[in-house]
């Protein structure tokens, strides 16, 4: 199977670079470290033997976001030519397009994309960045334990509660948490606050300017505090990370998790505890709202100060191409951005989960776009914490995130 | 002096004692004036100036606009509260540890070389580091504090889930740091006082403790003033230890001023706003700079 | 009299024990974190986590120091610094030098103003330069460069050594020099030939400090060098926290191999060290 793939990456990289590739270009590439780097330099290498003259060096920024976009913002505000593309979140393409940082893409038919990342990826009619991979939150579950008390997969946060009590009273087990999710002041926790949020049915931000709903938001930082409090989730949960709520799940010891689909693949691991037993659902929707995701994935962008624009933009319509979202989709276990992929039978043979995904991606929310969204991040996630953490009542963390972004969103 | 041969380069091999002067002092002058006295002209300019890299936009002057958004800002106001917080506590905390440090320190051991180097190495430590190690020192589980208290049989605290108690295991970590500096000052302050007023003091039948506050602190006050100075104007300025131990969280309940700037500067890139705030933390330092010489003026 | 006798804390205890309470105070005070480290970078993570903790290792590993060295580039940390400080250090001595000179020896009319200067910039809040020297950086196209950070960390230890190298070149006889002069040395030749040996302690110490202010400065270092090819040891140290997880014991062994080279320093030269310190610190 890997060698019919990497044939029609061949066949790709080949039909993408018609011509321009000749060119001798020393291209470097800014990949996160938590992203896969060694499975982009396989698909990267491929396209290194097809177009002679070009040559690829990944490289990799820290290991937390907030140290990346530290390296990326002196890196790009000092126009700097070091750097030819860029993995950016899918927050940050309307970021980097207003501050004239990213070279834009022509020749994209951008409806072969899922429609939220051809929106989140055209500033202004331009196509700035185009996807690597696709991403939204899911709501994993304990088949097995679900099963055994008869308790069906909940569709509200009040049944994912009452489904919860039952579960861990009936289990009596101490380490068995009902509800995993991120309360730490990670850009995931932007995430957590906005999932309530939406469900109801409000928008954050219109044409740049906060629109915020003071009830529901604070609807929803009362529900995550009432899950710390009434011990559906644990009373530490403002420290929980991302990886933390994956880590716990794969080892049996929560009912359900808030998580992005990179929890699958590895809590269906040889060393998960719960392989087999687990199952993926739309998030619960706040009582009379709809389910609402965030939109995830990472995006490619050409830096509008590389000195090889032409070739970047061709290595990046390759990187987005079909071919290698199905390629990343078996190997690496990351969401295509185009819809047809996800019927792929090879990619349905190796993940097969992903045939529910997809309606969960298409449906999926991005969060504000703005080009201060680093301020709008930081004023939600710091609050959601300290609420969290019990430091702030829900009415002053809503305060508190209205006062802050009234300023930054004027 | 002898007198002296003039040739076309003189002025370069053998300059009069003013181009001397100038020569030597101009290197000092030129670097000031590049890393100090321009940028804070342009501090004070860019704060007048609404200018945030990431919109694309180029900088537009907005007048004292910075300011009054700034008197708006929860953050502001609770980053100011939390440096003059650390500053009030840290300040005489470690004048006080560090006068006690030297006190010990100044006893006649047989071997030096120990007691130089328990105060020299918390000083050359970076502070950085300092916030790391005392980070794990404070861990919630595995930490050496709260193994300390179990053993103690008292109940262990979750140092960093908590505004208060982050903010004295901060305190803490900067008294301790600080403290050897201002130890190594007084040390020296110590040492120059003559046994002999102490040995008249015996004679007179004064106590110990009254020749301490009689004799000792008076004469130590110079370098007590001078310490002070500088930690003051450093405590002001904290931002490696909060930075390092707990990022100015849960919330911003440990957020110091220095830290906003930073943020403003190199995480948001508006950089009107962060020279703004640099502007107020610039004239809070000169305050505390002119209330010291206005101290020293004053007591002669 | 003993000097013992006359100390305020002698009529608490006896001489003996006095000191050795004391000294254990100081011993622990001072060495105990850094010990402490040093323990947990030998450890294993699992012994980490027991519980109850130990406090040393119980099987002491080196794999700890292997993964600082391969996980992160700490290599090139320590490269960056070791250059960063020493160029800084070169360029303060020879600045401080040439000014130290220039006050102590030319009566010069504006002597009092331009210590007064000196001192006014070391008490200068060096935070509030971050926005315009980031900028000035940014648009002399600086950042990520040894010299973002070599210039800032000059200006920085500048008043502390020229204070020191004032106040040992004054101590140093005119005698000397005059009678160079009247040899028939220029004014500089005697600067070069006299004055600078004689001060050399003087100069050593005041490069010692401005080596480990450079050594220990985070602030500039985190906003300037955020590439991770020239990050300077206290700012690369960050990195190895994961977006998941604080290797501990890893973190230990970087910090260590972090403080060894100023600990060097500082074991080898403690008394320049202590002198220079209290001499620039308490001058004026």
């Amino acid at each position: 199977m890997k060698h019919l793939a990497l044939t029609a990456l061949l066949a790709t990289s080949a039909l993408t670079a018609p011509g321009m590739a000749q060119a001798d270009a020393d291209l470097r590439i800014y990949i996160s470290s938590q992203h896969q780097p060694d499975v982009w330099r396989e698909v990267l290498d491929k396209y290194q033997e097809d177009n002679p003259g070009t040559t690829v060096t990944i490289e990799t920024g820290g290991n937390t976001s907030e140290s990346q976009s530290q390296y990326l913002n002196t890196v790009m505000s000092a126009k700097d030519s070091n750097l030819d593309i860029l993995i950016l979140d899918v927050v940050r393409p309307a970021q980097f397009a207003a501050a004239n940082w990213t070279h834009p893409i022509e020749d994209v038919d951008m409806e072969q994309y899922l429609p939220a990342y051809a929106e989140a990826n055209s500033i202004d009619g331009e196509v700035v960045a185009l996807p690597a991979f696709s991403d939204a939150m899911f709501l994993y579950y304990r088949k097995d334990l679900l099963e055994k008390h008869g308790v069906a997969v909940p569709t509200t946060w009040e049944e994912l509660r009452a489904a919860s009590k039952t579960v861990l009273a009936a289990e009596g087990n101490p380490d068995l948490q009902g509800l995993s999710f991120q309360g730490k002041a990670i850009e995931g926790a932007v995430c957590t606050f906005l999932l309530p949020y939406w469900s109801q049915g409000k928008n954050f931000v219109e044409d740049g300017k906060l629109t915020l709903d003071e009830p529901a938001a604070l609807a929803s930082m009362a529900l995550w505090k009432s899950f710390a409090e009434d011990g559906t989730s644990k009373k530490n949960i403002s420290e929980v990370a991302t990886d933390d709520t994956r880590k716990e799940f794969q080892a049996g010891n929560a009912l359900f998790a808030v998580n992005w689909s990179y929890a699958w693949a590895q809590s269906q691991s040889e060393e998960s505890a719960v392989k087999g037993n687990i199952g993926v659902a739309r998030l619960p929707a706040m009582e009379g709202g709809e389910s609402a995701t965030c939109l995830g994935g990472w995006e490619w962008a050409v830096s509008a100060f590389s000195e090889h624009p032409d070739e970047s933009v061709a290595l990046v319509k390759y990187l987005s191409s079909p071919e290698v979202a199905e390629y990343m989709a078996v190997h690496a276990s990351l969401m295509p951005a185009f819809p047809e992929v996800f019927d792929d039978p090879e990619v349905l043979a190796a993940v097969p989960w992903f045939a529910d995904a997809r309606t969960v991606v298409e449906t999926a929310r991005p969060r504000p776009v703005t080009p201060r969204y680093a301020e709008v991040s930081e004023a939600i996630r710091t609050t959601l914490n300290a609420v969290l953490a019990g430091v702030t009542s829900p009415e002053d963390g809503v305060a508190e995130i209205k006062a802050r972004l009234t300023r930054v969103l004027r | 002096m002898p007198a002296r041969s003039r040739n076309r380069l003189s002025w370069l091999t053998d300059p009069s004692d003013r181009t001397l002067a100038m020569m030597l002092l101009a290197p000092l002058v030129a670097l000031v004036m590049l890393i100090v006295v321009y940028p804070v002209l342009r501090l004070f300019q860019a704060s007048l100036y609404e200018n945030s890299l990431t919109s694309g936009l180029p900088p537009r002057f907005v007048g004292f606009e910075n300011f009054a958004l700034m008197m708006e800002d929860p953050v502001f106001w609770s980053t100011l509260g939390n440096t003059l917080l650390i500053t009030l506590v840290t300040v005489p905390g470690a004048l006080i540890m560090g006068l006690g440090l030297a006190l010990m320190a100044n006893l006649p051991f047989r071997r030096q070389w120990p007691v130089r180097l328990s105060l020299l190495i918390p000083w050359a430590l970076p502070l950085a580091f300092a916030g790391l190690i005392f980070a794990w020192f404070f861990h919630s589980e595995y930490g050496v504090v709260n193994d300390v208290l179990r053993r103690f049989g008292m109940e262990p605290v979750i140092w960093f889930n908590s505004p208060r108690w982050a903010m004295a295991a901060i305190c803490l970590t900067i008294i301790w740091k600080t403290s050897s500096f201002m130890a190594l000052i007084i040390l020296a302050g110590l040492q120059t006082i003559p046994r002999s007023l102490y040995e008249a003091a015996d004679v007179d039948g004064a106590g110990k403790f009254r020749q301490f506050f009689e004799i000792t602190l008076p004469l130590l006050r110079p370098s007590i003033v001078v310490a002070l100075i500088f930690r003051t104007i450093t405590a002001l300025q904290t931002f490696d230890i909060p930075y390092t131990m707990t990022g100015g969280g849960p919330g911003t309940s440990t957020a110091t001023l220095a830290m906003y700037i930073h943020q403003n500067t190199v995480s948001f890139l508006d950089l009107g706003y962060g020279s703004a705030l640099a502007v107020v933390m610039f004239l809070l330092s000169m305050l505390v700079t002119l209330v010291y010489l206005r101290m020293i003026r004053s007591k002669g | 009299m003993s000097a013992l006798a006359s100390h305020p804390f002698a009529s608490l205890l006896s001489g003996k024990s006095l000191r050795l309470i004391c000294g254990a105070i100081l011993l622990v005070n001072g060495l105990f974190p850094a010990l402490w480290i040093l323990f947990t970078s030998l450890k294993t993570e699992a012994e980490l986590t027991a519980k109850p903790i130990t406090w040393f290792p119980h099987a002491p590993t080196l794999a700890n120091y292997h993964t600082a060295f391969t996980d992160q580039p700490l290599h090139v940390f320590l490269m960056n610094s070791f250059m960063v400080a020493l160029l800084s250090t070169a360029l303060t001595i020879v600045i401080a030098v040439m000014a130290a000179y220039a006050i102590a020896r030319l009566n010069l009319r504006y002597r009092g103003l331009i210590l007064s200067a000196v001192i006014a910039v070391s008490t200068f809040p060096l935070v509030t330069l971050l926005v315009p020297l980031f900028e000035i950086m940014r648009t002399l196209d600086l950042l990520n460069s040894w010299t973002a950070l070599v210039l800032p960390y000059t200006v920085l230890s500048l008043p502390v050594c020229t204070l020191m190298l004032v106040s040992f070149f004054e101590s140093i006889p005119r005698d000397l020099e005059n009678a160079a002069m009247i040899d028939g040395c220029t004014r500089m030749g005697a600067l070069v030939r006299v004055v600078v040996p004689l001060a050399a302690p003087g100069v050593f110490t005041a490069g010692i400090l401005a080596f480990v202010n450079a050594w220990d400065e985070f602030l500039l270092a985190l906003s300037f060098n955020s590439s991770p090819s020239l990050r300077t040891l206290p700012v690369g140290i960050q990195l190895y926290q994961g977006e998941f997880a604080f290797p501990w014991p890893v973190i230990s062994a970087a910090l260590v191999v972090g403080i060894v080279p100023v600990a060097i320093l500082i074991v080898i030269f403690q008394e320049r060290v202590v002198s220079g310190l209290t001499t620039g610190g308490i001058k004026g």
